[in-house]
């Protein structure tokens, strides 16, 4: 028994160093503009990865995540342009914003739940981009602020990936952590039964609070490290489209998977990209990839080859016990 | 109505019953005692200290434990983290975001698991048990936060008649085992009359009677209410 779970976890360790060899040779192989797009892809994992600590993990399920996103990468551009902040310093800055700002939406979503918490989360999230929107004088409104400065050794493509790629792999592995501690598994007993949690002596809306902010710190890392990579910012950060983007992401891969949202930036990308460029219907294509992921794969990709590797294991199992 | 004018003293270590037709205001006493109502008018005290008014998750620390009417478990968990859950919750360790929760209280948690009668089924996610483990899992959780006062409500509803005197025997060795204080509601008489020290009898809101199982069965208006019940 012992073995089989050693066995098991030096598997998983071979495979994630694996996957971080691949991603860090990859750029030798693939030119600037498909860097850019992997980038991207890094990115967006570590927002939805936060976002899903709150829905996958906690059941709070947000529908404004860009709010804080947005919070993150626009802290980082106001600080840049305006102040002689170093680069490091105004990335910190980022999600550190994000984090105060979820204090204060989170005490006030936390009171509520299901369908009114979704809610009111999209209400702020609408706050947030109409202040980012009209607030111009500051914000530069819908013309976004554009060319923001980044250090010359993070302005070439490559370098920049690079540091992505650090940062990222630091955000999952503190993710990973979280999920697996206790107060990860007090969170997903407040998913499953929120009434049982409370009896069991949790003060719940403490954790859910909790779960929000630090959702929210992640979801400010992702935005201030898109902010450096595409050295312009723009209100849309913060609007809808970009918070059913986060919550397709998490569904598309699996919400009860660690690795979901990750798997499901790469796919999500990838089909964006592909489809894009041949159609202008994207949106319509997101439709159906939304359709069929929720009639038929709700545990999203990792779930359904999860899933498929769990029944041939049985189907093989019982094949033994046959021939015996 | 529901609950009305109701005073009842709970000895420690004693190990005592509710029974009452439907209706009568069990369940909702029970939701008194745990904060999950708040009473308009009385107090309540714990161990000689007001407990009244306090929210549910402080109650629980006092030391009240409970298992509810309809199953309430953590389905999509295992049977283990289940009452971990629970364990990690009363040593304080449920905000800890840095250690590992996988091997944390493992022997104290499956020391209750073993107590059940779920020793060998910890690995199972819990929302596919039988219907009897999944009861005997939710004394568990309750037990995970080291009650003094286990409130059980209905511990055999909807169990065949072994499963049920299975956990009906569980239940008494648990009691006598811990030296749990013991309240539980329940309709199956056998099971009443086979294990209470003391029966308390409610009927619309009220407890009308008061005492030990034959002075209970002996007791002319208790005796009304169930025959008039079953015409």
């Amino acid at each position: 028994m012992k073995s089989f779970f050693k066995q098991r976890n030096n598997g998983k360790a071979v495979g994630l160093l694996a996957a971080f060899a691949f991603f860090a040779v990859l750029p030798l192989f693939i030119g600037e503009g498909y860097i850019s797009l992997v980038n991207e892809m890094l990115i967006l994992a570590v927002a939805a990865s936060g976002l899903n600590l709150m829905m996958g993990y906690a059941g709070m399920v947000s529908f404004g995540p860009s709010g804080l996103y947005a919070v993150g990468a626009y802290t980082t551009a106001l600080i840049l342009i305006y102040t002689e902040i170093p680069f490091g310093l105004a990335l910190i800055a980022g999600p550190v914003m994000a984090g105060i700002i979820s204090v204060v939406v989170g005490w006030f979503c936390v009171r509520l739940t299901h369908v009114y918490f979704s809610l009111l989360t999209l209400a702020f999230s609408q706050i947030i981009h109409t202040i980012i929107f009209g607030w111009y004088g500051f914000t530069h409104g819908d013309d976004g602020i554009v060319d923001i400065p980044v250090p010359e050794f993070l302005s070439s493509i490559t370098n920049y990936y690079y540091f992505s790629l650090i940062i990222v792999c630091i955000c999952l592995a503190l993710l990973w952590m979280i999920v697996n501690s206790p107060f990860g598994k007090t969170l997903q007993a407040l998913r499953e039964n929120p009434e049982r949690t409370e009896f069991v002596g949790i003060h719940i809306r403490r954790y859910q609070l909790a779960a929000f902010v630090l959702s929210g710190v992640f979801l400010g890392v992702a935005g201030s490290l898109y902010c450096g990579f595409n050295k312009n910012v723009f209100p849309d950060f913060a609007d809808v489209m970009k918070s059913t983007e986060m919550l397709v992401v998490c569904l598309l891969g699996g919400i009860y998977y660690f690795l979901g949202p990750a798997v499901g930036s790469i796919v999500y990308i990838f089909l964006d990209k592909t489809i894009s460029s041949f159609t202008e219907y994207w949106p319509l294509a997101l439709g159906l990839v939304i359709i069929v992921l929720l009639i038929f794969m709700r545990g999203g990709i990792v779930g359904f080859f999860s899933e498929s590797v769990a029944a041939m294991k049985e189907r093989g199992r019982a094949k033994q016990h046959v021939s015996h | 109505m529901a609950v009305n004018d109701v005073s009842l003293n709970i000895e420690e270590g004693e190990l005592s019953s509710i029974i009452g037709p439907n209706g009568a205001g069990k369940t909702t006493l029970f939701n008194l005692l745990t904060g999950h109502l708040l009473p308009d008018k009385g107090r309540i005290l714990f161990k000689e200290k007001e407990i009244t008014g306090l929210s549910t998750h402080e109650i629980c620390r006092k030391g009240i434990g409970r298992s509810f009417q309809r199953t309430n478990i953590f389905p999509r968990l295992s049977v283990f983290d289940n009452v971990q859950v629970a364990v990690m919750s009363w040593r304080k360790k449920s905000r800890n975001i840095f250690l590992r929760a996988q091997r944390l209280l493992r022997e104290e948690t499956d020391e209750i698991l073993e107590s059940v009668g779920l020793g060998d089924k910890t690995e199972k996610t819990a929302g596919l048990l039988a219907h009897g483990d999944q009861r005997r899992l939710e004394i568990g959780i309750a037990l995970g936060s080291h009650p003094e006062l286990l409130l059980l409500d209905e511990p055999t509803a909807g169990m065949s008649p072994e499963e049920s005197e299975r956990t009906v025997d569980l239940i008494q060795g648990l009691a006598r085992e811990k030296g749990l204080t013991l309240l539980f509601i329940e309709h199956d008489m056998n099971v009443v009359f086979r294990i209470s020290e003391k029966i308390r009898v409610m009927h619309m809101g009220e407890i009308i009677a008061e005492g030990k199982p034959e002075e209970v069965r002996a007791n002319e208006e208790v005796q009304r209410i169930y025959l008039a019940e079953e015409a």
